[in-house]
Protein backbone atom coordinates (compact mmCIF):
# COMPACT_ATOMS: atom_id res chain seq x y z
CA UNK A 1 0.00 0.00 0.00
CA UNK A 2 1.31 3.48 -1.07
CA UNK A 3 1.43 6.09 1.35
CA UNK A 4 -0.41 9.10 0.37
CA UNK A 5 1.56 12.24 -0.68
CA UNK A 6 1.77 15.85 0.35
CA UNK A 7 2.92 17.59 -3.31
CA UNK A 8 4.58 20.90 -3.28
CA UNK A 9 3.06 23.85 -4.31
CA UNK A 10 4.52 26.46 -7.09
CA UNK A 11 5.22 28.15 -9.69
CA UNK A 12 6.64 28.76 -13.00
CA UNK A 13 7.52 32.14 -14.22
CA UNK A 14 6.44 31.11 -17.91
CA UNK A 15 2.99 31.72 -16.62
CA UNK A 16 3.72 35.23 -16.13
CA UNK A 17 5.17 35.72 -19.85
CA UNK A 18 3.05 38.52 -20.91
CA UNK A 19 3.97 40.07 -17.62
CA UNK A 20 7.79 39.90 -18.17
CA UNK A 21 7.71 40.21 -21.75
CA UNK A 22 5.82 43.62 -21.36
CA UNK A 23 8.05 44.52 -19.11
CA UNK A 24 5.72 44.86 -15.94
CA UNK A 25 8.40 42.89 -13.73
CA UNK A 26 12.44 42.22 -13.98
CA UNK A 27 13.28 38.79 -13.00
CA UNK A 28 13.82 39.88 -9.52
CA UNK A 29 10.38 41.92 -8.76
CA UNK A 30 8.84 38.93 -10.29
CA UNK A 31 10.36 36.34 -8.09
CA UNK A 32 9.49 38.84 -5.09
CA UNK A 33 5.56 39.40 -6.36
CA UNK A 34 5.92 35.16 -6.85
CA UNK A 35 6.75 34.81 -2.73
CA UNK A 36 5.17 37.75 -1.59
CA UNK A 37 1.83 36.74 -3.23
CA UNK A 38 2.03 33.20 -2.13
CA UNK A 39 2.30 31.17 -5.52
CA UNK A 40 5.10 29.25 -4.38
CA UNK A 41 7.37 27.52 -2.32
CA UNK A 42 7.87 26.20 -5.43
CA UNK A 43 9.66 28.04 -8.07
CA UNK A 44 10.60 27.25 -11.47
CA UNK A 45 12.34 28.99 -14.54
CA UNK A 46 12.75 28.80 -18.33
CA UNK A 47 16.36 29.26 -18.61
CA UNK A 48 16.57 30.92 -22.14
CA UNK A 49 13.25 32.80 -21.03
CA UNK A 50 14.55 34.20 -17.87
CA UNK A 51 18.79 34.85 -17.75
CA UNK A 52 20.39 36.78 -20.29
CA UNK A 53 23.07 34.79 -21.85
CA UNK A 54 21.71 31.98 -20.86
CA UNK A 55 23.36 28.78 -20.48
CA UNK A 56 26.52 31.14 -19.70
CA UNK A 57 25.50 31.78 -15.92
CA UNK A 58 28.67 34.03 -14.20
CA UNK A 59 29.09 32.97 -10.77
CA UNK A 60 28.51 36.67 -9.23
CA UNK A 61 24.82 36.20 -11.37
CA UNK A 62 24.29 32.76 -9.42
CA UNK A 63 25.08 33.68 -5.99
CA UNK A 64 22.67 36.86 -6.54
CA UNK A 65 20.31 34.68 -7.74
CA UNK A 66 20.81 31.87 -5.12
CA UNK A 67 20.64 34.58 -1.97
CA UNK A 68 17.36 36.11 -3.83
CA UNK A 69 15.90 33.25 -3.92
CA UNK A 70 16.64 31.71 -0.02
CA UNK A 71 16.01 35.75 1.32
CA UNK A 72 12.03 35.93 -0.23
CA UNK A 73 11.66 32.08 1.34
CA UNK A 74 11.03 30.28 -2.32
CA UNK A 75 12.55 26.69 -3.15
CA UNK A 76 14.13 26.26 -6.56
CA UNK A 77 12.76 22.90 -8.35
CA UNK A 78 13.51 22.83 -12.09
CA UNK A 79 15.71 24.76 -14.40
CA UNK A 80 13.47 24.44 -17.62
CA UNK A 81 16.12 23.75 -20.55
CA UNK A 82 15.77 23.76 -24.13
CA UNK A 83 17.31 20.33 -26.69
CA UNK A 84 17.36 22.83 -29.49
CA UNK A 85 18.71 20.09 -32.33
CA UNK A 86 17.28 22.48 -35.30
CA UNK A 87 19.16 25.57 -33.66
CA UNK A 88 21.73 25.61 -37.19
CA UNK A 89 19.48 26.89 -40.47
CA UNK A 90 20.95 23.78 -42.25
CA UNK A 91 21.25 20.66 -40.64
CA UNK A 92 20.25 19.28 -36.85
CA UNK A 93 22.98 18.97 -34.25
CA UNK A 94 25.32 15.75 -34.27
CA UNK A 95 24.84 13.47 -31.24
CA UNK A 96 28.30 14.66 -29.58
CA UNK A 97 27.11 18.33 -30.16
CA UNK A 98 23.42 17.50 -28.30
CA UNK A 99 24.90 16.43 -25.43
CA UNK A 100 27.50 19.11 -25.25
CA UNK A 101 24.63 21.69 -25.49
CA UNK A 102 22.20 19.80 -22.82
CA UNK A 103 25.74 19.35 -20.74
CA UNK A 104 25.70 23.23 -20.55
CA UNK A 105 22.34 23.26 -19.46
CA UNK A 106 22.52 20.98 -16.88
CA UNK A 107 25.91 22.56 -15.40
CA UNK A 108 23.83 25.93 -15.15
CA UNK A 109 20.95 23.97 -13.42
CA UNK A 110 23.68 22.83 -10.59
CA UNK A 111 24.74 26.82 -10.71
CA UNK A 112 21.60 28.55 -10.05
CA UNK A 113 21.01 26.02 -7.19
CA UNK A 114 17.79 23.76 -9.22
CA UNK A 115 18.22 19.80 -8.00
CA UNK A 116 15.91 19.53 -11.78
CA UNK A 117 16.02 20.56 -15.21
CA UNK A 118 13.36 19.89 -17.36
CA UNK A 119 14.37 18.38 -20.55
CA UNK A 120 12.58 17.73 -23.67
CA UNK A 121 11.28 14.62 -25.96
CA UNK A 122 13.37 14.95 -28.64
CA UNK A 123 16.48 13.36 -26.53
CA UNK A 124 16.27 10.10 -27.12
CA UNK A 125 16.78 7.24 -24.96
CA UNK A 126 20.15 6.74 -25.94
CA UNK A 127 21.01 10.68 -25.30
CA UNK A 128 19.31 10.03 -21.74
CA UNK A 129 21.77 7.27 -20.85
CA UNK A 130 24.66 9.27 -22.52
CA UNK A 131 23.90 12.36 -20.13
CA UNK A 132 23.72 10.54 -16.91
CA UNK A 133 27.43 10.53 -15.99
CA UNK A 134 26.38 14.56 -16.46
CA UNK A 135 23.82 14.38 -14.31
CA UNK A 136 25.63 12.78 -11.89
CA UNK A 137 28.42 15.22 -11.79
CA UNK A 138 26.69 18.30 -10.80
CA UNK A 139 23.55 16.20 -8.81
CA UNK A 140 20.41 17.02 -11.19
CA UNK A 141 17.72 15.25 -12.24
CA UNK A 142 16.79 15.00 -15.17
CA UNK A 143 12.91 14.96 -15.88
CA UNK A 144 11.65 14.57 -19.89
CA UNK A 145 8.87 16.03 -20.03
CA UNK A 146 5.74 14.48 -21.27
CA UNK A 147 3.50 17.12 -23.01
CA UNK A 148 0.56 16.51 -25.57
CA UNK A 149 1.12 15.17 -28.09
CA UNK A 150 2.88 12.94 -26.28
CA UNK A 151 1.34 10.92 -23.83
CA UNK A 152 2.47 8.53 -21.07
CA UNK A 153 1.45 5.36 -22.86
CA UNK A 154 3.08 6.47 -26.22
CA UNK A 155 5.26 4.56 -27.46
CA UNK A 156 8.47 6.89 -27.38
CA UNK A 157 7.56 7.57 -23.32
CA UNK A 158 7.64 3.50 -23.00
CA UNK A 159 10.51 3.44 -24.68
CA UNK A 160 12.18 5.89 -22.09
CA UNK A 161 10.65 4.32 -19.38
CA UNK A 162 11.69 0.71 -20.43
CA UNK A 163 15.30 2.31 -20.59
CA UNK A 164 15.45 4.34 -17.37
CA UNK A 165 14.42 0.92 -15.55
CA UNK A 166 17.48 -0.72 -17.19
CA UNK A 167 20.10 2.30 -16.09
CA UNK A 168 18.37 2.36 -12.90
CA UNK A 169 19.64 5.63 -11.62
CA UNK A 170 17.86 8.09 -9.33
CA UNK A 171 18.45 10.91 -11.53
CA UNK A 172 16.39 9.90 -14.77
CA UNK A 173 12.50 10.23 -14.77
CA UNK A 174 9.74 12.53 -16.76
CA UNK A 175 8.14 15.86 -15.94
CA UNK A 176 3.99 15.05 -15.84
CA UNK A 177 2.52 17.62 -18.00
CA UNK A 178 -1.46 17.78 -17.26
CA UNK A 179 -2.20 19.27 -20.86
CA UNK A 180 -1.58 15.31 -22.03
CA UNK A 181 -4.61 14.52 -20.18
CA UNK A 182 -7.57 17.43 -20.79
CA UNK A 183 -10.82 17.15 -20.87
CA UNK A 184 -12.05 20.02 -22.91
CA UNK A 185 -11.10 22.67 -25.85
CA UNK A 186 -10.37 25.25 -23.17
CA UNK A 187 -13.08 27.42 -22.70
CA UNK A 188 -11.09 31.10 -22.79
CA UNK A 189 -9.61 30.27 -26.24
CA UNK A 190 -12.86 29.44 -27.38
CA UNK A 191 -13.65 32.98 -26.24
CA UNK A 192 -10.45 34.35 -27.77
CA UNK A 193 -11.26 33.20 -31.41
CA UNK A 194 -15.33 34.81 -30.85
CA UNK A 195 -13.25 37.91 -30.05
CA UNK A 196 -11.65 37.20 -33.69
CA UNK A 197 -15.12 37.23 -35.02
CA UNK A 198 -15.06 33.13 -35.38
CA UNK A 199 -18.64 32.17 -35.97
CA UNK A 200 -21.04 30.39 -33.10
CA UNK A 201 -21.83 27.52 -36.02
CA UNK A 202 -17.52 27.63 -36.32
CA UNK A 203 -16.91 27.83 -32.54
CA UNK A 204 -19.27 24.47 -31.75
CA UNK A 205 -18.20 22.57 -34.52
CA UNK A 206 -14.39 22.82 -33.04
CA UNK A 207 -15.29 21.99 -29.78
CA UNK A 208 -17.39 18.77 -31.29
CA UNK A 209 -14.23 18.26 -33.00
CA UNK A 210 -12.13 17.87 -30.40
CA UNK A 211 -14.91 16.30 -28.52
CA UNK A 212 -14.84 13.14 -31.03
CA UNK A 213 -11.26 12.76 -30.73
CA UNK A 214 -11.13 12.63 -26.71
CA UNK A 215 -13.96 9.68 -27.12
CA UNK A 216 -11.20 8.49 -29.55
CA UNK A 217 -8.26 8.88 -26.77
CA UNK A 218 -4.91 10.03 -28.06
CA UNK A 219 -3.58 9.49 -31.28
CA UNK A 220 -1.73 6.19 -32.21
CA UNK A 221 0.86 7.27 -34.01
CA UNK A 222 1.99 11.01 -35.86
CA UNK A 223 0.26 9.96 -38.78
CA UNK A 224 -3.10 9.76 -36.58
CA UNK A 225 -1.77 13.09 -35.31
CA UNK A 226 -0.85 14.59 -38.78
CA UNK A 227 -4.37 13.87 -39.52
CA UNK A 228 -6.37 15.21 -36.78
CA UNK A 229 -4.25 18.73 -37.44
CA UNK A 230 -5.45 19.20 -41.13
CA UNK A 231 -8.88 17.77 -39.96
CA UNK A 232 -8.96 21.36 -38.05
CA UNK A 233 -7.44 23.02 -40.49
CA UNK A 234 -10.38 22.23 -42.82
CA UNK A 235 -12.94 22.61 -40.53
CA UNK A 236 -11.65 26.57 -40.47
CA UNK A 237 -11.40 26.58 -44.26
CA UNK A 238 -14.92 24.89 -44.86
CA UNK A 239 -16.52 27.91 -42.22
CA UNK A 240 -14.58 30.67 -44.03
CA UNK A 241 -12.14 31.23 -41.75
CA UNK A 242 -9.15 29.82 -43.21
CA UNK A 243 -6.30 31.53 -41.28
CA UNK A 244 -7.66 30.37 -38.21
CA UNK A 245 -6.65 26.75 -39.09
CA UNK A 246 -3.34 26.31 -37.78
CA UNK A 247 -4.27 27.95 -34.94
CA UNK A 248 -6.65 25.58 -33.96
CA UNK A 249 -4.92 22.66 -35.53
CA UNK A 250 -1.81 23.58 -32.71
CA UNK A 251 -3.72 24.33 -29.80
CA UNK A 252 -6.64 21.17 -30.45
CA UNK A 253 -3.58 18.43 -31.03
CA UNK A 254 -0.48 20.28 -29.61
CA UNK A 255 -1.92 22.05 -26.25
CA UNK A 256 -5.37 20.00 -25.32
CA UNK A 257 -4.08 16.81 -25.21
CA UNK A 258 -7.19 13.64 -24.82
CA UNK A 259 -5.65 10.87 -22.78
CA UNK A 260 -6.96 9.76 -19.75
CA UNK A 261 -5.82 11.24 -16.03
CA UNK A 262 -4.83 7.09 -15.31
CA UNK A 263 -3.15 6.78 -18.13
CA UNK A 264 0.09 8.54 -16.23
CA UNK A 265 -0.13 5.08 -14.08
CA UNK A 266 2.03 3.60 -16.61
CA UNK A 267 5.18 5.90 -15.50
CA UNK A 268 4.07 7.09 -12.24
CA UNK A 269 7.17 6.11 -10.05
CA UNK A 270 9.62 7.73 -12.56
CA UNK A 271 7.75 11.19 -12.67
CA UNK A 272 9.81 13.47 -10.77
CA UNK A 273 8.24 17.11 -11.24
CA UNK A 274 4.76 18.09 -12.60
CA UNK A 275 3.61 21.06 -14.67
CA UNK A 276 0.24 21.96 -13.54
CA UNK A 277 -0.53 22.63 -17.00
CA UNK A 278 -4.14 25.26 -17.22
CA UNK A 279 -5.85 27.25 -19.52
CA UNK A 280 -8.31 29.23 -16.98
CA UNK A 281 -10.50 29.37 -13.72
CA UNK A 282 -14.29 29.77 -14.93
CA UNK A 283 -16.68 31.47 -12.82
CA UNK A 284 -17.07 28.67 -10.26
CA UNK A 285 -13.45 28.74 -9.04
CA UNK A 286 -12.95 25.53 -11.26
CA UNK A 287 -10.74 24.74 -14.71
CA UNK A 288 -13.28 23.62 -17.35
CA UNK A 289 -10.72 21.83 -19.86
CA UNK A 290 -8.15 20.78 -17.18
CA UNK A 291 -9.28 17.68 -14.30
CA UNK A 292 -7.15 19.47 -11.68
CA UNK A 293 -8.71 17.68 -9.15
CA UNK A 294 -8.46 14.66 -10.44
CA UNK A 295 -4.96 14.70 -11.34
CA UNK A 296 -3.87 16.29 -7.89
CA UNK A 297 -6.23 13.39 -6.14
CA UNK A 298 -3.95 10.66 -8.76
CA UNK A 299 -0.85 12.33 -7.33
CA UNK A 300 -1.84 12.28 -3.23
CA UNK A 301 -2.70 8.38 -4.02
CA UNK A 302 0.40 7.27 -5.45
CA UNK A 303 2.59 8.86 -2.50
CA UNK A 304 3.79 12.07 -4.96
CA UNK A 305 5.83 13.95 -2.82
CA UNK A 306 7.34 16.33 -5.60
CA UNK A 307 6.69 19.27 -6.86
CA UNK A 308 3.48 21.04 -8.91
CA UNK A 309 4.36 24.07 -10.66
CA UNK A 310 1.09 25.76 -12.10
CA UNK A 311 2.00 26.17 -15.84
CA UNK A 312 -0.55 28.86 -17.12
CA UNK A 313 -1.01 28.62 -20.71
CA UNK A 314 -4.04 30.59 -21.31
CA UNK A 315 -1.75 33.49 -21.69
CA UNK A 316 -1.78 33.29 -25.60
CA UNK A 317 -4.74 34.28 -25.95
CA UNK A 318 -5.99 35.79 -22.74
CA UNK A 319 -5.11 39.35 -22.95
CA UNK A 320 -8.13 40.70 -20.85
CA UNK A 321 -7.56 38.68 -17.63
CA UNK A 322 -4.94 39.31 -15.01
CA UNK A 323 -2.81 35.42 -14.87
CA UNK A 324 -2.19 36.46 -11.40
CA UNK A 325 -5.56 35.95 -10.56
CA UNK A 326 -5.88 33.49 -12.51
CA UNK A 327 -2.91 31.01 -11.31
CA UNK A 328 -3.99 31.98 -7.55
CA UNK A 329 -7.51 30.67 -8.21
CA UNK A 330 -6.13 27.55 -9.59
CA UNK A 331 -3.55 27.04 -6.73
CA UNK A 332 -6.63 26.97 -4.56
CA UNK A 333 -8.45 24.21 -6.36
CA UNK A 334 -4.99 22.17 -6.05
CA UNK A 335 -5.20 22.70 -2.80
CA UNK A 336 -8.86 21.72 -2.38
CA UNK A 337 -8.18 18.61 -4.12
CA UNK A 338 -5.38 17.77 -1.49
CA UNK A 339 -7.50 18.49 0.93
CA UNK A 340 -10.22 15.90 -0.46
CA UNK A 341 -7.86 13.27 -0.87
CA UNK A 342 -7.16 13.27 2.80
CA UNK A 343 -3.51 15.03 2.17
CA UNK A 344 -2.78 18.79 1.38
CA UNK A 345 -0.57 20.70 -0.59
CA UNK A 346 2.77 21.70 1.28
CA UNK A 347 3.52 25.91 1.32
CA UNK A 348 6.20 25.84 3.96
CA UNK A 349 9.90 26.55 2.29
CA UNK A 350 11.60 24.28 4.90
CA UNK A 351 8.84 21.26 4.46
CA UNK A 352 8.82 21.78 0.94
CA UNK A 353 13.10 21.67 0.39
CA UNK A 354 13.15 18.46 2.90
CA UNK A 355 10.37 17.04 1.14
CA UNK A 356 11.79 17.69 -2.36
CA UNK A 357 15.38 16.09 -1.37
CA UNK A 358 13.36 13.18 -0.12
CA UNK A 359 11.54 12.53 -3.40
CA UNK A 360 14.30 13.10 -5.70
CA UNK A 361 16.58 10.98 -3.01
CA UNK A 362 13.92 7.94 -4.37
CA UNK A 363 15.06 4.93 -6.87
CA UNK A 364 12.57 3.00 -8.22
CA UNK A 365 11.90 -0.38 -7.20
CA UNK A 366 9.97 -3.29 -8.66
CA UNK A 367 8.13 -4.31 -5.66
CA UNK B 1 1.94 34.00 -28.85
CA UNK B 2 1.85 37.90 -28.78
CA UNK B 3 2.38 39.29 -32.19
CA UNK B 4 0.68 42.29 -31.27
CA UNK B 5 3.44 43.37 -29.51
CA UNK B 6 6.20 43.24 -32.48
CA UNK B 7 5.89 46.89 -33.12
CA UNK B 8 7.54 49.15 -30.65
CA UNK B 9 4.97 52.07 -30.69
CA UNK B 10 6.21 55.44 -31.31
CA UNK B 11 10.00 54.01 -32.37
CA UNK B 12 9.35 54.74 -36.29
CA UNK B 13 12.67 57.01 -37.19
CA UNK B 14 13.60 58.72 -40.36
CA UNK B 15 17.20 59.90 -42.38
CA UNK B 16 15.30 60.77 -45.11
CA UNK B 17 16.87 57.61 -47.31
CA UNK B 18 16.23 55.15 -44.45
CA UNK B 19 13.48 54.11 -42.46
CA UNK B 20 13.77 52.26 -39.03
CA UNK B 21 11.46 50.63 -36.54
CA UNK B 22 12.11 48.74 -33.07
CA UNK B 23 10.72 45.32 -33.10
CA UNK B 24 10.02 42.76 -30.46
CA UNK B 25 10.20 39.54 -30.27
CA UNK B 26 6.58 37.29 -30.58
CA UNK B 27 8.00 34.57 -28.67
CA UNK B 28 8.76 33.65 -24.88
CA UNK B 29 12.51 32.82 -25.05
CA UNK B 30 15.60 34.12 -26.57
CA UNK B 31 16.27 32.69 -30.24
CA UNK B 32 19.90 33.05 -31.49
CA UNK B 33 20.61 34.74 -35.03
CA UNK B 34 20.17 31.86 -36.96
CA UNK B 35 17.12 31.54 -36.07
CA UNK B 36 15.81 35.00 -37.29
CA UNK B 37 14.95 33.93 -40.68
CA UNK B 38 13.92 36.81 -42.31
CA UNK B 39 11.58 40.10 -42.02
CA UNK B 40 9.75 42.66 -43.83
CA UNK B 41 9.63 46.35 -43.72
CA UNK B 42 6.36 47.60 -45.47
CA UNK B 43 5.63 51.38 -44.35
CA UNK B 44 2.65 52.89 -45.71
CA UNK B 45 2.32 50.09 -48.39
CA UNK B 46 5.43 50.11 -49.42
CA UNK B 47 7.97 47.47 -48.79
CA UNK B 48 11.81 47.97 -48.05
CA UNK B 49 13.82 46.04 -50.72
CA UNK B 50 15.12 42.97 -49.46
CA UNK B 51 19.05 43.38 -49.64
CA UNK B 52 18.30 47.09 -47.71
CA UNK B 53 17.00 45.14 -44.65
CA UNK B 54 19.42 45.26 -41.47
CA UNK B 55 18.96 43.90 -38.33
CA UNK B 56 20.22 45.43 -35.31
CA UNK B 57 20.69 43.68 -31.96
CA UNK B 58 23.07 43.83 -29.30
CA UNK B 59 24.77 46.62 -30.18
CA UNK B 60 25.68 45.26 -33.79
CA UNK B 61 23.89 45.56 -36.98
CA UNK B 62 23.35 42.10 -39.20
CA UNK B 63 22.91 41.24 -42.92
CA UNK B 64 19.91 38.27 -42.63
CA UNK B 65 22.50 36.26 -44.40
CA UNK B 66 24.65 37.32 -41.56
CA UNK B 67 22.17 36.42 -39.05
CA UNK B 68 21.46 32.75 -40.68
CA UNK B 69 24.78 31.26 -39.12
CA UNK B 70 25.22 33.26 -35.89
CA UNK B 71 24.31 31.38 -32.80
CA UNK B 72 26.33 33.30 -30.58
CA UNK B 73 23.89 36.73 -30.28
CA UNK B 74 20.64 35.90 -29.14
CA UNK B 75 17.40 37.81 -29.07
CA UNK B 76 16.58 38.08 -25.88
CA UNK B 77 12.81 38.54 -24.57
CA UNK B 78 13.43 42.10 -23.29
CA UNK B 79 15.40 43.34 -25.69
CA UNK B 80 14.36 45.75 -28.62
CA UNK B 81 16.08 44.57 -32.06
CA UNK B 82 16.10 47.23 -35.00
CA UNK B 83 14.56 46.65 -38.28
CA UNK B 84 15.88 49.25 -40.97
CA UNK B 85 15.64 49.74 -44.82
CA UNK B 86 15.75 52.36 -47.82
CA UNK B 87 12.17 53.77 -47.73
CA UNK B 88 11.92 57.55 -47.93
CA UNK B 89 9.49 58.42 -45.63
CA UNK B 90 8.62 61.86 -44.11
CA UNK B 91 8.96 63.26 -40.43
CA UNK B 92 6.33 64.57 -38.61
CA UNK B 93 4.21 62.61 -40.33
CA UNK B 94 1.81 59.66 -39.66
CA UNK B 95 2.33 56.53 -41.51
CA UNK B 96 1.19 53.25 -41.09
CA UNK B 97 3.80 50.10 -40.54
CA UNK B 98 3.95 46.51 -41.31
CA UNK B 99 6.67 43.79 -40.37
CA UNK B 100 6.91 40.49 -40.93
CA UNK B 101 8.86 38.02 -39.39
CA UNK B 102 9.82 34.18 -39.59
CA UNK B 103 11.45 32.74 -36.73
CA UNK B 104 12.92 29.23 -36.31
CA UNK B 105 11.98 27.37 -33.19
CA UNK B 106 14.86 25.08 -32.64
CA UNK B 107 13.28 22.53 -29.90
CA UNK B 108 10.16 21.38 -32.31
CA UNK B 109 11.22 19.31 -35.11
CA UNK B 110 8.51 18.95 -37.46
CA UNK B 111 9.73 15.66 -39.03
CA UNK B 112 13.25 14.14 -40.02
CA UNK B 113 15.18 17.31 -41.38
CA UNK B 114 12.65 20.03 -40.99
CA UNK B 115 12.22 22.81 -37.88
CA UNK B 116 8.78 24.55 -37.11
CA UNK B 117 9.19 28.15 -38.26
CA UNK B 118 6.15 30.81 -37.17
CA UNK B 119 5.41 33.97 -39.62
CA UNK B 120 3.65 36.56 -37.62
CA UNK B 121 3.05 39.93 -38.22
CA UNK B 122 2.22 43.07 -36.75
CA UNK B 123 0.44 46.58 -37.77
CA UNK B 124 0.78 49.68 -35.83
CA UNK B 125 0.31 53.39 -36.96
CA UNK B 126 2.59 56.24 -35.52
CA UNK B 127 4.34 59.58 -36.16
CA UNK B 128 7.87 59.44 -37.74
CA UNK B 129 10.61 61.14 -36.25
CA UNK B 130 14.12 62.60 -37.75
CA UNK B 131 16.81 60.48 -36.98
Amino acid sequence: MTEIGAPIQGVTLYSFTRAFHGREYDLESLIRKVAAEGYGPGLEIIGFSSFRGFPTIEPTFAGWFKDLVAEVGLVTTSLAVNADIGIHRDRLLTQPELIEYMSRQIEAAAALGFPIARVQISLTPDSMEQLVPIAEKHNVTLALEVHADQYASHPRILALRDRYEKIGSPLLGFTMDWGATTVGFAPSAIEAYRRRGASEELLSAVVALWNDYFEQGPPANQEVHGRRFGSFIGLAAQHGRPELGIDFGINGTGLFGPARVNDWLEIMPWIRHVHGKFFGIDENGEEPSVPVRDLVKLLVENGYTGAISSEYEGWHWNYWQSPFEIIAGEQAVQRSAAIDAGSHMITDAAEARAALAAHLAKTVTNS
Amino acid sequence: MIPDRIIEQGTLTTTGARASVEVRIPWYRALPGSCISGAKLTIDGVAAPVESLRWGMNGREFTFDELATNVDEWWFPLDSATLSGDLAVSPDAEHTVDVDLTLYIPYIIISDSETLHIDEHDHKTMTAVQA
